[in-house]
């Protein structure tokens, strides 16, 4: 009876339910997802004469130093954000999650650069790390230590939007990792101290463990949140003239808009889009493949 | 209490205190400099207000009336219209019964993995294709929809109980009489997390902006925050006085609300 009134909603009602939204999707995603595909094996530019030149775009990429470069300096970005992110934010929920005065305030502070314009942040920071005058060499004198070039520099502009980048979220894994923290139950705590085990032996033995799917959360959409960095890139490095000092901050995306809305080579940084859209999907299935391996959903 | 303890407890606060301020000197520094000429700027130790303090900053911000103007009408419109549709997709994808439902949900989820830069190319083929191009409706429309708000409205609406539609059922009441005079009553809580999600996402929109806006009367505010970057520096004052429009009404927002902020977050991340 129950089951038959359930299906009694016919396709009209539930057309007029999902279409609202699902035509946005079906417009602004889907359909642009699948001409990337198209458009990559083209010399498209915008104007009426483009041919298709099959695999040209591929064939120019894989030889290209600067998206060898691009793709470099994205994995270094990714490596260095996913691991700090993930770090920072499970030691500042383990820390706020003791009993603790003000915890509420800290985990409230911790997350607010979150919800700031990364604009503003970019340009805020850009100030920081003026290599004459700014803050961070201030301090750096004041401990005495040497100063340090920031984003005026190969070796430190990738590193200074690391900081930024950091800075803007470790306060969001905090958040994921305390909503983790506090759907573990109380008793294996109990259990374990009752078993003689020491803080850390519980912290590896119980807290790890029941925190793996959380982690494995964290970490897919750190990884996949540190594929798409764009506004602090083309802030803090000169706008459409940036990517800067010598590449050295051009990840792919960069690289992407400034080849299609600088250069309008729509076909080739559809390509190069491709190449980094198989990237994401290939590090995201083998991280699904292997979380099997450690992450626990009983218990 | 052990001496261990004592240690622990200092080492968690030397981390917690250390942490605050790298947090807090960035947007203290924003504030201070907002208000300051040139030179007092980079004056060590940096004063919050100093004898040449003023609002001079904020006089040379003469277009930033119209970037934030623009940016409420973008902000209201597009959050409006996503609340309106994350609630009914949800409904669709939770409440409803059809063919090939969880698949079409796997494909929305799985295009939150897509960086939009990847397929802004077509997207922005699209938008030219409607005539859209340079207006404010093509970052309404773009921004008609929302994948992660559709999923939070979801994981909600899974948890009611169908015995609630069922007896409305019954008695013959239409489903969209069910879903507005029932369930979207029930779903002010997460009503209130999407919409502050929305509110942030739209009122820091950048890339968006950047593709479909060239007109100067038609920028937002991060995007007219563009104005100050070159490639050779210009003032800082009228930048973090910029930067400091953009920032102080979301901070306050966010310190008002902040429990619909944090409980969205973490009701995402956990399992299930």
């Amino acid at each position: 009876m129950k089951r038959k009134s359930l299906e009694r909603v016919g396709w009209p009602t539930i057309l007029s339910f999902l279409l609202p939204g699902f035509t946005g999707f079906l417009l602004f995603i889907f359909i642009p997802m699948i001409s990337t595909l198209g458009v990559a094996f083209t010399n498209y530019s915008g104007g009426p004469n483009w041919k298709f030149i099959g695999l040209r775009n591929f064939q120019i990429l894989l030889t290209s130093p600067q998206f060898h470069q691009s793709l470099k300096v994205t994995l270094t970005f990714a490596v260095y954000t996913v691991i700090l992110q993930i770090l920072m934010g499970l030691l500042f929920a383990v820390l706020l999650n003791q009993q603790l005065r003000g915890k509420t305030f800290f985990r409230s502070l911790f997350f607010m650069p979150n919800v700031l314009s990364t604009v503003g942040v970019s340009l805020a920071f850009s100030m920081i790390c003026n290599p004459a005058l700014g803050f961070a060499n201030q301090i750096l004198a004041g401990l005495g230590l040497p100063g340090s070039a920031w984003l005026t520099s190969t070796d430190t502009a990738l590193m200074s939007i690391i900081i930024v980048t950091l800075w803007m979220s470790f306060g969001y894994y905090m958040i994921i990792f305390l909503g983790g923290l506090q759907s573990i139950n109380p008793a294996l705590y109990e259990a374990a101290s009752i078993d003689g085990a020491t803080g850390f032996q519980s912290f590896y033995k119980v807290t790890l463990p029941m925190l793996s799917p959380t982690m494995f959360f964290a970490m897919t959409i750190s990884i996949i949140g540190s594929f798409k960095v764009f506004d602090q890139v083309f802030m803090m490095t000169g706008g459409s003239l940036g990517g800067g000092p010598a590449g050295s901050t051009n990840v792919v995306v960069f690289d992407v808009y400034l080849n299609s809305f600088t250069h309008y080579k729509f076909g080739y940084a559809s390509a190069e889009s491709l190449i980094l859209l198989l990237i994401v999907l290939a590090i995201t299935l083998i991280q699904f493949r292997n979380q099997k391996k450690w992450v626990t959903y009983d218990i | 209490m052990t001496s261990k303890k004592i240690i622990q407890k200092c080492t968690t606060w030397i981390l917690i205190l250390i942490t605050s301020l790298f947090v807090v000197v960035p947007v203290y520094i924003i504030i201070t400099a907002s208000f300051k000429n040139e030179r007092d700027i980079f004056e060590a130790p940096m004063a919050l207000w100093t004898s040449n303090s003023g609002l001079f900053n904020f006089k040379q911000l003469d277009k930033f009336p119209l970037y934030i103007w623009n940016s409420i009408k973008v902000t209201f419109f597009c959050t409006v219209i996503q609340l309106g549709t994350a609630s009914t997709s949800a409904y669709a994808f939770s409440k409803l019964k059809w063919k090939g439902r969880d698949t079409l949900f796997v494909l929305y989820l799985m295009s939150m993995m897509i960086p939009i830069q990847v397929i802004i190319i077509p997207q922005f083929m699209v938008i030219k294709t409607l005539g859209l191009y340079n207006t404010h409706l093509a970052l309404i429309l773009v921004g008609s929809f929302t994948v992660f708000g559709t999923f939070l409205m979801k994981q909600f609406f899974i948890t009611l109980p169908d015995s609630l539609m069922e007896s409305a059922r019954m008695d013959g009441a239409h489903e969209w009489t069910i879903f507005l005079k029932i369930v979207l009553p029930l779903a002010k809580t997460v009503l209130a997390t999407v919409l502050i999600f929305s509110f942030r996402w739209f009122w820091n929109e950048f890339f968006s902006a950047l593709i479909y806006l060239t007109s100067p009367e038609l920028k937002t505010l991060p995007l007219g925050m563009t104005d100050f970057v070159s490639e050779y520096l210009v003032y800082f004052g009228p930048q973090m006085a910029a930067a400091m429009i953009s920032i102080i009404p979301v901070m306050i927002l966010f310190f008002s609300l902040q429990r619909y902020f944090i409980q969205g977050i973490a009701s995402s991340g956990i399992k299930g």
